[in-house]
């Protein structure tokens, strides 16, 4: 596909910090808001560290595949990893409230990443998750810029 | 990576954060927090200033060292919040859970 870049990484937390490298590149090539490559981030960050930390059973190599297009508007990011299955999309909204001491530790992550991505996408097949995530850019005023370009 | 500076104020600790907590660095900040509050060390000021980037593993740190310093009876306070940190902060329901001042000197006096 035109104007789409892949990364590779290995299933190590250290690899991580390509994926960063990776995210803020492409979005310096595409003129990117520096908040959505930060909300790109935070949301590849949760879902890979998920599948590195909790998705593997056995310490062989795994490879995971980022995918990055930026198109009519919109950031599409597409992972692919061998990991167990595993959907990103929440059915319910987490209900906040209490202090802290009530506070849960974990759970944060998915309710960010359902928060920040405008769509995501999961797909079991052969093996593999397929995720997709998209993020549509906002004009200054709040409309989507796909939208009033159609 | 991120840089963790400490500094001794009486018997307030302060911890400096530089750079990005994200899954790769945020054990290193988790671990130092969790390390004061098991050397008694349970009155902490930790100034956000100097970070540029905080994930979910960042926001866990913070909420464990929030919880260390409630069941040690020792006080947590943040300060300097900038707002890519402030964005996922109230993102995730987190800005009512902590005690955040806007300068260093504010955190330390409301420690004191």
């Amino acid at each position: 596909l035109n104007g789409q870049s892949t990364l590779r990484i290995a299933n190590r937390i250290a690899e991580l910090q390509k994926v960063v490298a990776f995210v803020e590149r492409f979005g310096r090539e595409h003129g990117l808001p520096g908040r959505v490559v930060n909300d790109l981030n935070l949301c590849l960050d949760e879902i890979i560290n998920n599948a590195i930390s909790y998705g593997y059973d056995d310490d062989a190599r795994h490879e995971i595949a980022i995918s990055l297009q930026f198109d009519r508007g919109a950031v599409v990011a597409a992972l692919k990893d061998d990991a167990r299955p595993f959907d990103p999309r929440l059915r319910e909204k987490p209900h906040f409230s209490g202090d802290l001491e009530s506070r849960k530790i974990g759970g944060l992550g998915l309710h960010f990443v359902n928060s920040l991505m405008d769509e995501i996408d999961y797909t079991r097949a052969n093996g593999y998750n397929y995720i997709k995530l998209k993020k549509r850019l906002k004009r200054p005023g709040g409309d989507n810029i796909e939208k009033v370009e159609q | 990576m991120i840089d963790i500076a400490e500094e001794q104020n009486g018997d307030i600790t302060i911890i400096g954060v530089t750079g990005r907590v994200d899954s790769n660095t945020a054990k290193s900040f988790e671990e130092t927090l969790r390390g004061l509050f098991k050397a008694g060390r349970n009155r902490v000021v930790v100034d956000l200033k100097h970070i540029v980037y905080i994930s979910s593993a960042g926001c866990r740190a913070l909420l464990v060292a929030g919880h260390l310093a409630k069941a040690s009876e020792g006080k947590l306070a943040l300060c300097n919040m900038p707002s890519e940190v402030r964005h996922v902060f109230e993102l995730g329901g987190l800005i009512e859970l902590f005690a955040i001042y806007g300068s260093r000197e504010e955190g330390l006096a409301q420690l004191s």
